[in-house]
């Protein structure tokens, strides 16, 4: 009503100025002469051109965009307070070329600004309103291209003027044209994206790593823009103070839009290599409904460690933010990559995390609580000793493991199984607490509480099991081994409680229904004696060695401990007595070969055979 | 088909209309925008505001569920978790990046899980029991802490406000 009243004074203003200029001149060319020379009537003049543009403006606005909500307008009148505080620093630079051109231009520049961020907001919309009509897509369709050329054609304009006329201030203009050419492109490419994403019945799930692509781009295109306008500004003008904030909110507009797309990938690179996809069964199992968007998952779906489901890109859209499972908070990258960093590939990593998963989902705790323990009394079946409890606070290696347990596939077949003595039952009582006898006892908080220590937990004990079960290869090895050069030499078991050990584990017992043969070993010629019995020590340390390692390692992990007490399962090798007579032929030509070829009793190469 | 957030909001509007809590209605404002909308919000039973009618404007991002909306009190409101411009603070509503109290851990933002019905509730329990120890108002947290009978007159007073008496 207000601005109504006000243009309708313009008019009125301007009809009373150029009536009295005709009534006073009574001729056309009289009368402009009198109203550019009169200061009061090129002031109602200059209204009036004001008044038109603004006049023209609604009535543009009308077409292109019709009723502006009110969010729009907001942001409009924000964005052009800045533009005219701009507009103003700007003619502060260009005091000398000030004239009424210029200023006009300066309004149209004004003007086409406030054009490109309603288009901006506009397809920004399109995102928001279930309903798109088609006079929308007319409209933004011929906004966009008009609003093209225009820029085009004042950059080239721009271009054409400095070329020919030296920097003036139509560099401005030509450097403002472009980064108004860019926002176009930007709005150009959103307005696709978003069309071919109506048309899908189905979300598109690249939709938003293609906008933060295009965003990294155009932002990446800004930048450039603003500096060499900055450096050129520098060289020819002065520091074009009105510049910078533009300058500065494109950058960090650029800034975020390369942490997205960093976020994205990482997040995406996650999704791909930790996390499996969901079965079938897991969709139809559960309440299949993506708590992120709160669509029923089909396809495509992924699982984290903790169980649950979402959808792959709205998933990868929250990874981007936060690398938390959105339901329980459990962040899922941290565990996973303490995995990862001892050396295990994704796909072993995926292994165990299924592995991990189908036991958490069947007999969650029971199953959880029986596991070391039956690794342990496996263990112990293996070596047939005692595992020394000394306590060390460093982890196992798993590098010491490793070269022992490459050559075993070959002689751990050759060596016939031992009589394992199943003494499982024996080793429960110790050091585990007994698993709770009723769940269902327990509320839903206390549960989820449970499950994330004993998810903990169990990562901690899978991982310990890996080197275990390494370290079980590789003293299978040393055993079978050990045994063929026993066998050889005639005296089938060794005593480690006669050989140093240097981590204090003259505790330790090993009962023996031969040991008598030990005497044996030292009536024996020292000439023969000498590398057999370095071997032994050797493979007896390491092995002892090995078994420190697990139990330390062992203790560290919540509700273990590692069984101090054990009787220890009696066995033997039936097959030396039986052959003693034939090898010792044998172990006599070998041990010959053996003191010329390994003088130094080199460990390294164990493979005698 | 239009983005996750249209539809995702599309899918709790319909679920309060079809379900709605007691003592709370919402909705767009307008049909075409689905991002503004408005809440009406009794005040729990026998609590202070007990028996007013607020209503709130909900404002949701673009990435909606990804951040979280805001919610503004459209009407007066003494209240030490409502700052005097009618801005709601509580928890759920921070994104997990940033702390405005510094005091609040990670498991009680924002996350994807949220809705609006959960937010609105948690307003409605809000109302019923003030938060002292993160005020957003501050000089309604010391009448709570200090004179509790003023902030109860002055609560009713809003509650009548409220309902055009």
């Amino acid at each position: 009503m207000r601005s109504l009243m006000l243009s309708g004074l313009s008019f009125a203003l301007t009809a009373a100025v150029i009536g009295n200029a005709y009534y006073q001149k009574k001729q056309f060319y009289p009368s402009v002469v009198y109203i550019t020379k009169s200061n009061p009537s090129m002031a109602v003049i200059y209204i009036q051109a004001f008044v038109f543009v603004i006049l023209m403006g609604k009535l543009l606005r009308k077409i292109f965009f019709g009723q502006l909500r009110a969010a729009e307008m907001e942001h409009l009148i924000e964005r052009s307070w800045y533009a005219v505080t701009e507009t103003c620093l700007a003619f502060t630079v260009f005091r000398d070329d000030f004239s009424p051109r210029f200023v006009a231009l300066f309004t149209l520049l004004l003007f086409l600004k406030c054009f490109h961020w309603l288009a901006e907001d506009r397809v920004d919309f399109m995102e928001r309103s279930p309903v798109i009509s088609f006079l929308f897509h007319v409209r933004v369709w011929s906004l966009l291209i008009f609003l093209g050329l225009l820029d085009m054609y004042f950059v080239n304009h721009a271009y054409y003027s400095t070329l020919l006329k030296g920097p003036t201030v139509q560099l401005v203009f030509g450097f403002e044209y472009a980064i108004l050419l860019t926002v176009v492109a930007m709005t150009f490419i959103k307005y696709v994206l978003h069309t071919i994403d109506l048309q899908n019945e189905n979300p598109w799930d690249n939709k938003a790593v293609y906008l933060l692509y295009t965003e990294l781009f155009m932002g990446f295109t800004r930048v450039v823009l603003y500096i060499c306008f900055m450096i050129i500004m520098i060289k020819v003008h002065t520091f074009p103070l009105f510049a910078i904030r533009p300058m500065y909110l494109a950058i960090r507009s650029f800034k975020k839009a390369l942490h997205d797309v960093i976020m994205s990938r990482r997040a995406i690179r996650n999704m791909n290599t930790l996390y499996p996809n969901a079965t079938e069964e897991e969709l139809a199992s559960g309440d299949n409904v993506c708590i992120i968007c709160r669509e029923e998952m089909t396809t495509s779906c992924k699982k984290l460690p903790c169980n649950h489901i979402f959808h792959t890109s709205c998933l990868r859209s929250w990874f981007q933010r936060q690398q938390t499972c959105p339901t329980c908070r459990l962040d899922s990258t941290t565990c996973l990559e303490d995995i990862r960093t001892d050396g295990l590939s994704n796909r072993e990593l995926l292994n165990t995390l299924t592995l991990t998963r189908t036991q958490l989902s069947k007999h969650r705790l029971a199953r959880i609580r029986s596991l070391p323990s039956l690794f342990t009394s496996l263990f112990c079946c293996v070596t047939g000793g005692q595992p020394s409890a000394a306590p060390s606070t460093t982890g196992p290696p798993t590098s010491t493991s490793t070269p022992a347990a490459s050559p075993s596939a070959g002689a751990a077949a050759a060596t016939p199984p031992y009589p394992f003595v199943p003494s499982m039952p024996m080793f429960m009582p110790f050091g585990f607490p007994p698993p709770p006898s009723n769940l269902s006892g327990l509320s839903e908080e206390e549960l989820r509480t449970m499950e994330g220590s004993e998810r903990a937990n169990v990562e901690a004990r899978i991982q310990w099991l890996r080197d275990i079960q390494a370290l079980l290869d590789g003293a299978m090895v040393l055993i079978g081994q050990y045994n063929q050069v026993a066998a050889s030499m005639g005296f089938n078991e060794w005593n480690p409680g006669s050989t140093s050990f240097p981590r204090g584990t003259a505790s330790t017992k090993y009962r023996h229904k031969h040991s008598d043969r030990c005497t044996h070993l030292e009536a024996a010629p020292p000439r023969q004696c000498g590398p057999k019995e370095h071997y032994q020590t050797r493979y007896s340390q390491f092995f002892c060695e090995c078994v420190i390692y697990h139990f330390s390692g062992l203790e560290g992990a919540t509700g273990f401990t590692a069984p101090r007490e054990m009787e220890v399962p009696e066995w033997e090798d039936p097959r030396e007595e039986e052959h003693e007579d034939e090898m010792h032929e044998v172990r006599r030509r070998r041990l010959q070969r053996f003191s010329q070829d390994h003088p130094s009793g080199n460990t390294d190469n164990l493979d005698l055979d | 088909m239009a983005g996750s957030a249209l539809k995702r909001l599309m899918a709790e509007y319909k679920q309060l209309t079809l379900n709605p809590p007691e003592g709370i209605i919402a909705g767009p404002i307008n049909e075409d925008n689905f991002f503004e909308w408005e809440a009406l919000i009794m005040g729990p039973k026998d609590t202070l505001f007990d028996g007013g009618v607020f209503p709130a404007r909900l404002t949701f991002p673009p990435d909606y569920p990804l951040s979280p909306p805001k919610m503004r009190f459209t009407c007066e409101l003494f209240h030490p978790n409502i700052y005097p411009d009618g801005r709601v603070c509580i928890s759920i509503l921070h994104a997990p990046g940033d702390d405005p109290m510094g005091y609040e851990t990670s498991a009680e933002r924002w996350s994807p899980v949220q809705s609006v019905e959960k937010i609105l509730l948690s307003v409605v329990s809000m109302l019923a029991e003030p938060n002292d120890e993160s005020a957003a108002n501050v000089d309604a947290a010391k009448k709570w802490r200090e004179d509790r009978k003023q902030f109860e007159e002055i609560a009713k007073a809003t509650v009548r406000k409220s309902l055009g008496l």
